[in-house]
């Protein structure tokens, strides 16, 4: 299922904890890797000068350039190469977020792997508002993960998945790739509900009520896809959505987050990308994934 | 010296040739090159005898040097006002000269002729309306521009841009297949949101065909996928075609009239194919400029219009809004300091000033829009026009250039500048990276979708 993965890499020290979890899982399960970078944003109309997407610096782009970074991220990469029968590196210029879409495209990826952050720099970032990651979590036909410490407490191989849902219809999507990563690998799965109590006033009773029908909606919605898978929980806590996803993962030494990215924000210069999956993303021990088409999954 | 292997006479016409033009860093050996090409004198006063036509022979007779013309240029105004910059001397100085000298003249000062055309001049066309004799150097460089490029002397941009509507037709490498497969990926990717939205290609008697600029496919696909939203909430039967969808020409500002010709035959063909009631392009000016308003004579159509009436993109919206086509929710409408650029391009040169006017009285809050002045046909280049944006060697001089709309902007007090034009956008957004004066820019396409009033299960959302 992860046969293609595609690394979107500024060569950054963000972008480490991401490289090693593309890395690892590639050689774990035979995947094919892209090291896909853009090398900058193209700016002054239709020169040829781009801004470095590292330094912000104006950049002419020639073969002695390419040739260089291709080096650079060799080097940065250097330890990960190694064992990697199956990497490749592909450099192209443009504004991240829709080259990385353009490639994933392309090569019919399977899975997109990203730092959180990309160390962006501000000044090739000013008319470009809103984050990489965000656009392409929003567009990706495929599960979209990322990586945002270098310490995410991913020692190879996932066994523990957690699943959060909010009943959405992207969130059945994000459930199949779940189970069928949970299945494939054999995993744990734990298929868990906030029962997002933030900002309200409910007294405890209305609290109780609720978190039942959450879990018999658990039980309805997603029991009957799981056939004769049986290494699953249901959890359902009350509080804010992210915080009680962070807290169960850590509580159950989970490997991998799944969410479904959704957001009702409809200006995409805004939207951030789904404000719990953000939070997520930046809090969690472990690798995010974020799915949002029901392709790849 | 005889030619040089990446400049010369000879346009370039290959793949081959345009990638080794390219990896030439910075035109480094092109400009070596170009301090020996040699001046073909003989064929430089033909083409003269052949193409300069009696308007340009009059204005260059009947200037009377009375210097009038010196402020309304905005590279007079920025460059401290120097003798230098005044347009008449401008044009004197250098086609004035090469015609006195029966073309005659060496290279050192074909290379200085190059240096004015491309650099002091960006073809705004402003002078032509302050001189008492209408005398419009804009008109005059372009004449000049296409003389210097015949002889080989162009910056090396231009030459790559000339080079690539020849051999791609389309200001970059975007084949019709990569255009295709764009439409088709925007379509996917926005249909998602948009229930039925479709982008339909070479769709015959369409009510229009759009066309746009190659940038956008190439690195803001986006702008295609905004436009097909726009297109769709209005209900339009609309298409787009696999071939001639490139409506821009660098040929244009190269000089390079021979592909100018090509490009928008090209285009034409399509409408000719297609055979839409109406046609519009994206929102840039020069391409407007190159494919309407002065296309149809290098096409040599008698008429002197494009095969079906064939309308900005501005206008499209303005009656799309007008006729209801497109609602605004008023609670979206934009509620801070606002002004306009108004492109030389579909301004001055067709008059295109109230219609875009009257899209800001739909889309702003009254009391918001900021004029800035001078504005509508006297407005002044965004600073970046006829080509300087994408000329390495004359960045300087172009972030000089820059400052005449830096003062205009910051004079409205806006931090919000909306700019329907391609190349004036790139100008705002290159000014505010060089003097960091705190504005945002946007085209119309995206602040409009914002503000749209839905018809009820047209969007999706997620
Ligand atoms: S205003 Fe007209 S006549 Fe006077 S110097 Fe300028 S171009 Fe010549
Ligand atoms: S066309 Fe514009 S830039 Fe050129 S001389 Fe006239 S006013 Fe100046
Ligand atoms: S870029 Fe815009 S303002 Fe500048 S010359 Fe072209 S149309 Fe005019």
């Amino acid at each position: 299922m992860f046969k293609k993965i595609l690394l979107a890499t500024t060569g950054s020290p963000a972008s480490f904890g991401a490289a090693r979890v593309a890395f690892d899982m590639a050689k774990r399960y035979g995947s094919e890797v892209t090291i896909f970078h853009v090398v900058g944003v193209p700016t002054k109309a239709f020169s040829h000068v781009v801004n470095d997407v590292r330094t912000g610096e104006e950049v002419e782009v020639d073969e002695e350039y390419l040739a260089w970074v291709e080096e650079e991220l060799k080097t940065t990469f250097a330890k990960q190469f190694e064992g990697a029968d199956n990497a490749k590196i592909v450099l192209t210029t443009g504004v991240p977020a829709r080259e990385i879409l353009r490639e994933a495209r392309k090569a019919d990826s399977d899975l997109v792997v990203m730092a959180a952050s990309s160390g962006e720099n501000a000044s090739f970032h000013k008319g470009y508002p809103g984050s990489t990651l965000q656009k392409v979590a929003k567009a990706a036909r495929c599960p979209v993960l990322s990586v945002h410490r270098e310490s995410a407490s991913y020692w190879g191989g996932f066994s523990n998945i957690l699943f959060g849902t909010d009943f959405s219809k992207q969130a059945e999507s994000a459930f199949k790739f779940a189970l069928s990563t949970a299945r494939e690998l054999d995993c744990d799965l734990t298929i868990f509900h906030a029962l997002d109590i933030s900002g309200k006033v409910l007294d405890q009773n209305e609290i109780e009520e609720n978190l039942i029908i959450a879990r018999k909606r658990i039980r309805e919605t997603y029991v009957p896809l799981m056939g004769d898978f049986k290494n699953y929980d249901i959890e359902v806590w009350e509080g804010t959505p992210y915080v009680e996803i962070v807290k169960l993962a850590r509580e159950k030494s989970v490997d991998l987050v799944c969410l479904a990215h959704h957001t009702n924000e409809l200006d995409p210069e805004r939207a951030r990308i789904g404000s719990t999956v953000e939070q997520v993303i930046l809090r969690a021990n472990c690798p995010v994934v974020s799915v949002s088409k029901p392709d790849k999954v | 010296m005889p030619q040089g292997e990446l400049c010369n006479r000879k346009p370039i016409v290959t793949d081959e040739q345009l990638k080794l033009t390219l990896s030439d860093k910075s035109g480094k050996k092109y400009y070596a090159e170009m301090l020996e090409l040699d001046v073909d004198t003989n064929a430089l006063w033909a083409t003269i005898q052949k193409t300069m036509k009696a308007r340009l022979k009059t204005w260059l007779e009947i200037c009377a040097h009375c210097g009038m013309c010196a402020d309304s240029c905005f590279l007079y105004q920025v460059n401290d006002c120097v003798p230098e910059q005044v347009p008449s001397y401008k044009i004197q100085s250098t086609l004035g000269h090469i015609v006195k000298k029966k073309g005659n003249v060496d290279n050192e000062f074909m290379r200085h002729c190059m240096k004015v055309a491309w650099s002091q001049c960006t073809c705004c066309n402003r002078c032509g309306m302050y001189c008492p004799h209408g005398i419009d150097m804009g008109v005059m460089f372009s004449y000049l521009r296409g003389l210097l490029y015949s002889q080989g002397f162009v910056p090396w941009e231009l030459k790559i841009g000339s080079g690539m509507h020849r051999v791609y037709r389309a200001q970059m490498d975007v084949t019709t297949e990569d255009w295709v497969e764009t439409c088709e990926w925007m379509a996917e990717e926005t249909e998602e949101e948009w229930p039925g939205l479709t982008i339909p290609v070479d769709k015959q008697d369409a009510e229009i065909m759009y066309t746009c600029n190659a940038r956008e496919p190439k690195h803001y696909p986006e702008d295609l996928a905004e436009a097909a939203v726009l297109f769709h909430v209005a209900g339009t039967n609309w298409t787009v075609p696999s071939e001639g969808w490139e409506q821009t020409s660098l040929s244009m500002f190269a000089g390079d009239w021979e592909c100018c010709k090509d490009n928008v035959n090209h285009v034409y063909d399509a409408i000719e194919r297609l055979n839409p009631a109406r046609v519009t392009g994206t929102e840039c000016g020069h391409a407007h400029r190159a494919t309407v308003i002065e296309g149809p004579y290098w096409a040599g159509r008698e008429d002197g219009l494009p095969p079906k009436p064939y309308i900005h993109y501005v206008e499209w919206l303005a009656e799309a809004l007008r006729e209801g086509k497109l609602k605004i929710d008023p609670a979206k409408r934009i509620k801070e300091p606002v002004t306009l650029q108004d492109s030389c391009n579909y301004v001055r040169n067709q008059g295109l000033k109230d219609v875009t006017r009257e899209i800001i009285s739909y889309i702003v809050e009254p009391g918001y829009f900021v004029e800035m002045a001078p504005n509508k046909e006297h407005n002044y280049c965004c600073g970046g026009g006829g080509g300087f944006n994408g000329i390495g060697m004359y960045r300087e001089q172009r972030n000089v250039a820059l400052r005449k709309k830096m003062d205009q902007i910051l004079d409205t007090g806006c931090k919000l500048v909306i700019a329907p034009c391609h190349n004036c956008w790139d100008a705002i957004r290159d000014l505010e990276e060089e003097y960091e004066i705190g504005i945002r820019w946007s085209f119309l396409k995206p602040l409009i979708i914002g503000m749209l009033d839905i018809p009820e299960g047209m969007r999706v959302e997620w």
